[in-house]
């Protein structure tokens, strides 16, 4: 039911340097092909993605900076990757976003993109991106 | 912050699925603001938040009332509704009576207490059946 991928611990507030950067929201669109519902800032560092439908489970495993793919479109996302400090959701499957939605995301200021992709597929091109272990292990650079 | 003790308590409604999550956001904004550290913020943010969803899913309805000290950030949940006839069997990840509707909304899988559990250092829940359920949750500052 999920699934979660991360290249390096994600930021956290007081001492120490920021973890390295390895992908911005921008490089996921692009990879994704996917369309921006809103996003004021496609340099945002994004630390890792968390893949599922089920917001408990979100609430689990993703961490600081992750982007959120999911099938679900509902306000509950929206609050769910907000509170979790999550940098973005992808809403994959051309999921149609209720204009509740993207209200909240705005006032949340939580950026929303969406992918006509599968959610396996959305996740899968994710994958090696900010993996660190997929493409790098067989030698081919990041997507 | 000062010595002084800060209390806000917010009201919640059951089965209000378009605000439910709304009482924990400005939870969250009102320690982002005291200058809290984000981990910390972030800890009691999750487990308010499921908190209430479990409210908004379970319960008519129910206050959550934050108290923020010096030593400690600590959120009391008192609502109105059926109670838990079993707490141990709650505390237990996948064990869940919510309906496919609340499940649709993606909650209601069994995680919510387990994680309000994992994301503070005190968590007292005591309940009534047929009366409500009362959480008291607390996290320190430190």
């Amino acid at each position: 039911m999920i699934s979660q991928t991360h290249a390096s611990p994600a930021p956290v507030t007081g001492a120490g340097s920021p973890a390295p950067v390895v992908a911005t929201l921008g490089d996921i669109r692009a990879a994704l092909e996917a369309d921006i519902i809103w996003c004021p800032d496609l340099t945002t560092p994004v630390y890792g993605v968390v893949a599922a439908d089920l917001m408990s489970d979100v609430l689990v495993d993703a961490r600081p900076g992750f982007v959120l793919v999911t099938g679900l479109a509902n306000v509950q996302v929206v609050r769910t990757a907000a509170i979790a400090d999550l940098a973005a959701v992808v809403f994959a499957r051309g999921k149609v976003i209720p204009p509740a939605v993207l209200e909240l995301a705005r006032e949340s200021h939580l950026p929303l993109f969406r992918c006509q992709r599968s959610l396996f597929e959305t996740a899968g091109r994710l994958y090696p991106m900010l993996s660190g272990r997929a493409g790098n292990a067989e030698g081919r650079p990041p997507a | 912050m000062t010595d002084a003790e800060f209390v806000r308590a917010y009201d919640v409604v059951g089965a209000d699925f378009t605000n439910a999550g709304r009482a924990s956001t400005s939870i969250k904004e009102t320690l982002k603001n005291m200058g809290l550290a984000s981990t910390l913020v972030r800890r009691v943010a999750i487990a308010a938040y499921e908190a209430e969803m479990n409210l908004v899913m379970h319960a008519r309805r129910g206050t959550m009332t934050l108290t923020v000290t010096p030593g400690d950030v600590t959120i009391d949940v008192q609502d109105e509704g059926p109670g838990i006839p079993d707490i141990t069997l709650a505390m237990q990840e996948g064990y869940t009576t919510a309906t496919p509707e609340m499940q649709e909304m993606g909650f209601g899988a069994g995680m919510g207490l387990p994680n309000i559990k994992r994301n503070t250092d005190v968590l007292e829940i005591s309940s009534e059946v047929q009366r409500g359920t009362h959480l008291m949750m607390r996290v320190h500052v430190s």
